[in-house]
């Protein structure tokens, strides 16, 4: 965090990294990617939320999280995924932020208004188990942003985490269920889960 | 969540979750609840432990939380090392935390043990002393007692302002709302106001204010507490007296007793203790009081003058911003002096209209540079205008320093409006805060404007100019210039003096009066006459007048300006006068250059002229504008068009250029000391213009909602909003009905209609004149280019032709002739060679086989072009995007159908003529068939007999819709609180729709979302009975385009709600005949955009 940088627009995307920290360990904690005794529970925002035990777990999604503050700064982060991938690698359900900042009203924004809007993600989604799937063996998982432009040349070390992927994309339009949606005037953000559609080629089993 | 239980050692403990128990004492009762509880979870996890049951686990529980508190309390207390009397303030207090609070419980418990307090993690009657809680459910609040053991139930706040605050403070005040119900409410938040409104009567009663004062410092707890039970009785009284006052009957008397009033001032004087602590009961009865003696009736006027002020204060009852008044509009204008200035012109325009006609002929006729040189031009003004006007009936003020202020708040953070000499002479100014006022002079007194008064003044004024002389330039209400050149026969100095006389016999307000040989010299000779007097400038007194003027004096000259000027060392006018005007004009452009040569030479080359037509009508408020959210940003501009629709309609005038002027606060502005004010600001405005000159308020309020959009800034910083409307034109009665909302739109689809070249249908629908807008519009048809966004935009295609190579030459050699050679001229005749050349190169198909088929599409024509206004800024780009069929012209036509029938499929089927469908060729209709709802599918198949009774049926269903379409605008079903689907549902006459309002109604309070109103739906209706037949088309068609409104409002930013509607609607589905259709037909659209947006489809389960 960068305690000199003091426009507000910087705060309200400190704050949405710091959310999605939080967000992305509770996704992974919710899909038992891990053995449960690999989180702790914590307390952010007043609610209670798990953190990764594991120094190297935390240390990665920290690091991608807050990777992402520069881009987001700039408004470019058009869509954050966390994609779980199966053997194959074909994703098979992917959790999308998918944010806006409107940085022209930044200002007016209260810390403690944005904060209770974010919190009920948090209380939303330990009880979103019923909407995923069951994960298949062998799986693996990963943070990816979908950016609305391609950044220019990188000027930080932490942007220089972020690396452009290729990650594979299904074939046809997946199905959409959303989480939960944010629309207050500094920032939009919605958290919906993507499942590839019915009618989707299955990838052939090896 | 925590739970508590019940247990041997502590029997009273289960208060915090549980439900009321009357026996509470009875602790038996309790224990084998607890035990109960106890007993069916812990069976396994405790048989193995050394506790014999439940409750002595939680006494030993109990007991090592409170030792780990304490040793982490001593430990933080070693740790920090602070002062134990310093710190220590909690000493003796114990919380207990009960549901969600900020600052979190953990930091509470932090609190407390870090300043001596305790915290208890169960709730205990012994060992807690205060509930800590931002929130109670409701059966807790019914059975507080229950709950919370006599204990005090505190807001977090308490804790952390007694931290702040160092030392213990009392728990009262921060009792729980919902407890004491001390939820501020509108009338407490005006209450402080109130009980000062007392103070604010008495100097203006008394005449003597330091008796005044000391009586009000003595006595004002129980004058508050009086005014409190008193006052609104008194509100209400004093506009019925206020009104006796004005009255000439009163006037007359009060003058008569003019002579006895120094008399009576003494006894009053001697009275005024008795009477002040009896305002209120006297007030009653002054009516009568006015019928007895003279003395008497005096002194009761005398008071009412006095309680007059009350309307000011009554006034502040009025709600003082946007936020709290949904009026706040029409208030605000009706308290506003630049209001009444502003439209005073255009009731002086009228009064006085046949006057000025005649000025404007002669003044045409004449050459004005004849009379240039001999001219003598008189400029009058009232004195102290705002002021005298409302003090003219009241003797006793009339060498008091006055001043005009709309409110007298004892804040003083209202802004003095007019001050008359006496005050002047204080250094009270115009645009000074009360407050400021107040500290220079303390007994100024504060009077509220008097509209009807200034009206009744200004027309009594103009009425004698207007016996004097003929040629008047109004300026303003109180202020004119008067041409005396042509009255040769009149001393100019014995004239103004006449013209004054008679204004102060007439209206008991002074006037003062400039004379000079320009506008310029007699304005600035009025000012040297201020107050109540005259003065002339003649010719040869010019240069030396002027040698000496200060260039800050010269009007036109600001504080910019005259800076500006100082630092080139210029003060007076003689100084500048050095210049030459090639180097001023250098200096300061070309127009102020000029301005400034001439002026300081005292010549001014305007000549007294009627009033002008206004160039540009609007309304502008930036006091008290404070919006919350979008909607009530949306409101407000709603009222704001409504004022200067009004404004318009009353000028008789319609305008085509709308600006939309908006102050953002600056970023780094704090709250503006003037109260509501609003403060450093950013100014932004932006314009639109339309094709046709309106003054429909729905227009404008249309104009104007897309204008604030585009300004994309956060409505919580808009400190002021102004509509502006120009380019105007007067409003022409006998066109009247052209300027109408439905017109306006319907004219614009009309033009995409007529893009598919039926001239039949432009003959048989539209008048002749409206054809070239018809073909403007076929030409923005022609047009390839996405780029026309709006309905404004695509309606300016009048204004801005395409350029001609992106015409389209198949369209364009299907025009008939007449339209071809009108296009042709607007083109400059280039258009014909174009078309030649390329039919060159090309052959034509015959004409023959499209005219069948346009034939068909024409009779269509008319309906379905009545139902495309309510979609028409989204359907009209999709429009513009589909593909052009490349072949024969034949195709194109269908297609440019089919494409609309797309656009309204999801809506209903009963809009699409299946005729027509027959005609088309078959790709065509099998792609048309393929876009309708699957459950349609067989009906356009249908046989021919089928179809033409079925047309019959829905002919009058389909007009209806369109009518209604039209009615209410379908564009804004979710606008306004409560949304306008409210209100048409509630009349709809289908009792589902009307529950649904209904319920809505039931919840306004919150604003709920439709989801919630869905779900109350099915919680309350059992079963559905759905209507006949023919009225279920209409819900469902209702139905629908509400849901589709919705889905287009929220599918950018919450799918979630949007995913919640549609769940319920799948339940209600299961249930009604009615929403089943809504369901199946909504399913498509919904899918289509959210894969628009999202690029996939909503899973709905």
């Amino acid at each position: 965090m960068n305690p000199k940088d003091d426009n507000p627009s910087g705060e309200v995307a400190r704050t949405l990294v710091e959310f999605l920290e939080v967000a992305i360990t509770m996704i992974v904690f919710l899909k038992g990617f891990y053995p449960s005794a690999a989180f702790e529970r914590r307390r952010y925002m007043n609610v209670v939320v798990q953190r990764a035990r594991h120094p190297e777990l935390r240390d990665y999604i920290h690091s991608a999280a807050f990777g992402l503050l520069p881009f987001i700064e700039k408004g470019l982060v058009e869509r954050v995924a966390v994609i779980f991938f199966s053997e194959d690698n074909v994703p098979v359900e992917r959790f999308i932020f998918k944010l806006t900042i409107n940085p022209s009203c930044a200002a007016s924004v209260e810390e403690g208004q944005l904060e209770f809007a974010l919190r009920s993600f948090l209380i939303k989604l330990p009880v979103s188990k019923s909407l995923v799937k069951p994960l298949p063996q062998n799986c693996r998982w990963e943070v990816t942003a979908y950016l609305r432009s391609l950044p220019q040349v990188c000027s930080s070390k932490a942007e220089e985490l972020w690396i452009p992927t290729d990650t594979k994309q299904w074939q046809k339009p997946p199905v959409i269920t959303p989480v939960k949606s944010l629309n207050s005037e500094p920032l939009c953000l919605q958290l919906y889960v993507e499942h590839p559609s019915l009618s989707e080629p299955q990838p052939c089993q090896a | 969540m925590k739970r508590s239980f019940g247990s041997n050692s502590s029997n009273n403990s289960s208060g915090s979750n549980k439900k009321t128990k009357k026996k509470a004492t009875n602790s038996s009762n309790q224990k084998t609840l607890g035990v109960a509880w106890g007993a069916a979870s812990s069976r396994s996890s405790f048989r193995s432990s050394p506790f014999s049951d439940f409750g002595s686990y939680m006494e030993v529980k109990n007991q090592k939380l409170q030792n780990q508190f304490e040793t982490e309390a001593s430990a933080s207390a070693s740790s920090h090392g602070v002062s134990d009397s310093e710190k220590l303030i909690f000493q003796g207090v114990s919380i207990f935390v009960d549901g969600f609070t900020i600052p979190s419980h953990q930091e509470l418990r932090g609190y407390m043990m870090k300043y001596g307090g305790r915290f208890e993690n169960y709730f205990s009657r012994r060992s807690v002393t205060h509930i800590i809680c931002s929130n109670l459910p409701d059966s807790k609040v019914k059975n507080l007692r229950a709950f919370s053991r006599g204990l005090p139930v505190v807001k977090p706040s308490w804790i952390v302002d007694s931290i702040s605050a160092n030392r213990l403070l009392g728990w009262v005040p921060y009792q729980l709302d919902q407890l004491n119900d001390t939820q501020p409410k509108l009338s407490a938040f005006f209450a402080p106001r109130r009980h000062l409104a007392p103070q604010v009567a008495l100097p203006v009663t008394s005449c003597q204010p330091e008796t005044g004062y000391s009586e009000t410092e003595e006595g004002s707890s129980i004058i508050a507490e009086d005014a409190e039970e008193a006052r609104d009785h008194v509100d209400d009284e004093t506009d019925g007296v206020y009104i006796e006052n004005t009255t000439p009957e009163m006037t007359e008397e009060t003058r008569t007793n003019d002579l006895q009033s120094s008399e009576v001032n003494a006894e009053r004087l001697g009275n005024n203790d008795i009477e002040e602590k009896q305002v209120s009961s006297e007030l009653q009865f002054t009516p009568n009081l006015l019928s007895a003696s003279d003395n008497r009736s005096f002194h009761a006027s005398g008071k009412h003058d006095g309680k007059s002020i009350a309307p000011t204060s009554g006034s502040s009852i009025r709600r003082h911003s946007t936020l709290e008044d949904p009026n706040f509009v029409e208030n605000y204008f009706k308290n506003s002096r630049l209001h009444f200035i502003g439209t005073w012109r255009n009731r002086y325009r009228k009064r006085f209209h046949g006057s000025s006609n005649g000025l404007k002929c002669e003044d045409s006729g004449q050459s004005t540079a004849e009379n240039a040189k001999k001219s003598t031009i008189i400029h009058i003004d009232l004195d102290s205008f705002f002021v005298s006007v409302v003090i003219r009936n009241r003797i006793e003020l009339h060498d008091k320093p006055v001043a005009v202020c709309h409110s007298d708040n004892p804040k003083g953070t209202a802004e003095i409006s007019s001050a008359n000499y006496p005050a002047r002479a204080y250094g009270v100014k115009a645009g000074m805060f009360v407050r400021h006022a107040k500290d220079l002079c303390p007994q100024l007194v504060i009077v509220p404007y008097n509209f009807e008064a200034y009206e009744e003044v200004a027309d009594q004024f103009y009425d004698i100019l207007h016996m004097h002389c003929r040629k008047i330039q109004a300026v303003s209400c109180d202020e004119a210039f008067l041409d005396v050149s042509d009255l040769k026969d009149v001393e100019p100095e014995f004239l103004a003096s006449t013209i004054r006389k008679e204004i102060l016999e007439t209206t008991g307000c002074s006037a003062s009066a400039g004379i000079g040989g320009t506008m310029l010299m007699a304005r600035l000779a009025t000012r040297v006459a201020k107050p109540a007097g005259q003065f002339n400038i003649s010719a040869e007194k010019v240069d030396e007048f002027l040698d000496q003027l200060p260039v800050g004096s010269l009007p036109g000259v600001g504080s910019v300006l005259k800076e500006k000027l100082e630092t080139q060392k210029i003060q007076t006018c003689g100084q500048l006068r050095l210049i030459s005007k090639d180097s001023l004009q250098k200096d300061f452009g070309v127009k102020t250059g000029e301005m400034l040569w001439s002026y300081s030479r005292g010549l001014d080359h305007r000549s007294v002229t009627a009033v002008q037509e206004s160039k540009s009508i609007g309304a502008e408020v930036n006091w008290g504008v404070r919006f919350r959210d979008q909607q009530d940003g949306h409101h407000f501009l709603q009222c704001l068009c409504k004022e200067v629709s009004l404004r318009l309609q009353g000028c008789e005038m319609i305008g085509r250029t709308f600006t939309l002027k908006i102050k953002k606060r600056k970023k780094d502005a704090e709250e503006p000391v003037k109260y509501m004010g609003c403060g450093d600001c950013d100014n932004l405005s932006r314009s639109i213009t339309v094709p046709t000159a309106t003054d429909d308020v729905e227009v404008l309020q249309r104009i104007s909602k897309k204008l604030f959009g585009s300004f994309c800034l956060d409505v919580k910083e808009v400190r002021g909003v102004g509509l502006q409307v120009s380019k105007l034109d007067s409003a022409d009665p006998s066109n009247k009905g052209s300027r109408t909302l439905t017109s306006w739109l319907s004219s614009a689809p009309a033009s995409v209609h007529i893009g598919q070249d039926d001239s039949l249908f432009a003959a048989n629908f539209r008048e002749s004149s409206d054809c070239k807008r018809h073909v403007a519009g076929g030409v923005s048809r022609l047009r390839e280019s996405n780029s026309a966004e709006s309905s404004f935009q695509s309606g300016d295609t009048n204004s801005s032709l395409p350029p001609m190579c992106h015409l389209d030459m198949e369209v364009l050699e299907n025009l008939p002739p007449e339209l071809l050679s009108e296009l042709d001229e607007t083109y400059g005749k280039k258009l014909f060679e174009l078309i030649e050349k390329k039919r060159g190169k090309r052959k034509i198909n015959s004409n023959s086989p499209h005219v069948s088929s346009d034939g068909t599409a024409c009779i269509k024509g008319p309906k379905s072009l009545s139902v495309t206004i309510y979609g028409l800024s989204t359907s009209r780009e999709k429009v513009y995007e589909e593909p052009h069929v490349p072949h024969p012209s034949v195709a194109r036509t269908s297609s440019e159908r089919t494409i609309e029938i797309t656009d309204l499929m999801p809506s209903s089927l009963s809009q699409v003529d299946v005729s027509v469908l027959q005609e088309l060729p078959e790709e065509l209709r099998a792609y048309v068939s393929g876009a309708f709802p699957a459950h349609r599918k067989q009906q356009s198949s249908s046989d021919a007999p089928m179809e033409t009774c079925k047309k019959q049926d829905q002919e009058p269903s389909g007009t209806k819709d369109a009518e209604n379409g039209i009615g209410f605008s379908y564009s804004s079903l979710w606008f306004g609180n409560p949304p306008l689907w409210v209100e048409i549902f509630k009349v709809s006459g289908n009792c589902i729709l009307e529950k649904f309002s209904e319920i809505y109604y039931k919840m306004v309070q919150s604003r709920p979302i439709l989801s919630s109103v869905l779900q109350h739906t099915i919680s309350e209706i059992g079963s559905f009975h759905d209507a006949s037949a023919n009225y279920l088309d209409k819900a469902v068609y209702d139905v629908c385009e509400l849901l589709k409104q919705y889905i287009k409002l929220k599918v950018e930013g919450d799918i979630e709600e949007i995913y919640l509607c549609f769940r319920l609607m799948k339940r209600l589905a299961a249930r009604s005949q009615l929403f089943l259709q809504v369901y199946e037909i909504l399913s498509p659209f919904l899918q289509a955009s959210i894969n628009e947006h999202y690029g996939g489809s909503l899973s709905i389960p």
